[in-house]
């Protein structure tokens, strides 16, 4: 791909695709998308279209690998072939490992354990269609898609992006901003217990300028949180509660 | 912490995380955990407040996950049988059907109140049978089928494979081949409920 030289910020201040610096993609949500699953959730944010499916818990095999006092939660985090424009091979690259093992850390906060000793819980991500801060849209969709499964969580868990492009420091990163811009934070939340689960930087940012990206985020994750609830909630109005 | 409380009515539709009250308020009862003195819901369901006695719970709306306890009672399908023990595979706990399994162990001694001798007279391969979980002991879960609602709900003839039917008290004939064969049946045995 010839790397364009465009500017990423119009005069007046707005993006590629229109938006002002703190201003998230459109994002649509839907809980409970597999009828297969356990839990499950799909998440569009921009152009990123995503699939959760949390299946358990249920027994761990190979069976050493089970832990007395908690459940082993695992996740896998897959970007489909046809998820990005030159073709992914299925197989999991590095990339991929090291995002499952991201999101695992980000949700597990959230999840009590400790309730289903020598159990597992499987979380599967898959990226139908990617466009940049994958690993912040799977983890709101994974804790979706586990709050869907009914098991006893903390709080959901949030995730957002800000970064800087053109000495900017902006909200919710796509592609071609993360590729060409000069830094990426992710981060995920627990809205209303206030506590940061993720946090990575990519790139050089000033004490400064990390401060603002990191409150950027924030913000962008409470607002995700809304449309979380809703989703969450839209599923079970309809629903009766269930007899013991 | 810059989130506001809501004032909750009963009924309402919680998440897990959101605020119900404060433990000055309320006593936490289940769907809920404490942190801080603050009480929140830990499950997606219904908030119920109950001022008389001042407890806080959540209802659940989603079959919850669950894991087999003892004292649940499990279906499953005999994977294999020796002549002191049958393995089980539960598929179902309570009224909830897992998306995967659980395996289980039914020993000879947990299966009558009387004495059986062999576990062969009690389910073959492929059965279903239902069971209670009276122990987790070594990482196993141990069934016992002594109750008359315990036992092989659903048997196939080790000859040709055709559903069993009941003949008698614990006697089973094949409908196909005329084959009889013994279990340990539950009450409701080959009515279709699992
Ligand atoms: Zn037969």
């Amino acid at each position: 791909m010839s790397q364009k030289t465009e500017k990423l910020i119009d005069k007046k201040g707005l993006r590629l695709d229109g938006r002002k610096s703190d201003e998230l993609r459109p994002i649509k949500i839907e809980v409970g998308a597999l009828s297969n699953a356990d839990g499950s959730a799909y998440i569009e944010q921009g152009k990123n279209k995503i699939l959760a499916a949390v299946y358990g818990p249920r027994e761990l095999h190979p069976k050493h690998m089970a832990l007395p006092d908690r459940m082993v939660l695992r996740c896998r985090y897959h970007m489909a072939p046809f998820s990005v424009q030159e073709r992914k091979s299925p197989a999991p690259s590095r990339r991929e490992i090291e995002l499952s093992k991201v999101i695992r850390e980000a949700v597990e906060p959230a999840i009590f354990v400790e309730y289903y000793p020598r159990t597992a819980i499987d979380v599967f991500v898959e990226v139908l269609q990617a466009d940049g801060s994958t690993r912040c849209t799977s983890i709101t969709a994974a804790s979706l898609a586990l709050a869907d499964a009914g098991i006893p969580m903390r709080d959901l868990v949030v995730a957002c992006s800000a970064g800087k492009i053109e000495d900017m420091i902006v909200l919710d990163l796509m592609d071609i901003e993360d590729k060409v811009g000069s830094a990426d934070v992710p981060v995920a939340f627990m809205p209303n217990l206030g506590v940061i689960t993720l946090l990575q930087m990519d790139g050089i940012l000033t004490h400064e300028e990390f401060e603002k990206a990191v409150n950027l985020a924030i913000e962008g994750c409470k607002k995700i949180y809304t449309l979380q609830k809703e989703a969450l909630r839209a599923k079970y109005v309809s629903v009766k509660e269930v007899e013991e | 912490m810059s989130l506001q409380f809501q004032k909750r009515n009963s009924g309402q539709i919680v998440l897990p995380g959101e605020p119900l009250g404060v433990i000055e308020e309320f006593v936490p009862d289940t769907g809920t955990y404490v942190k801080d003195g603050t009480i929140y819901s830990k499950v997606v369901g219904r908030a119920l407040i109950d001022f008389l006695n001042k407890r806080v719970s959540v209802f659940p709306l989603v079959h919850g996950a669950r894991a087999p306890k003892v004292g649940s009672i499990v279906v499953g399908q005999v994977s294999s049988v020796q002549s002191q023990m049958a393995t089980v595979r539960i598929f179902k706990i309570g009224k909830k059907l897992l998306s995967g399994f659980f395996t289980g162990v039914l020993h000879v001694s947990d299966v009558h109140l009387r004495f059986v001798e062999s576990m062969f007279d009690v389910c073959k391969p492929s059965d279903v049978l239902r069971a209670k979980v009276i122990s987790e002991k070594n990482r196993t879960y141990h069934l016992t089928t002594k109750d008359k609602s315990l036992g092989v709900v659903y048997a196939f003839c080790s000859h040709c494979g055709g559903m069993l039917q009941q003949r008698g008290r614990s006697g089973l004939q094949c409908p196909r081949c005329g084959k009889s064969e013994k279990r340990k049946t539950a009450i409701d045995y080959g009515k279709g409920i699992i």
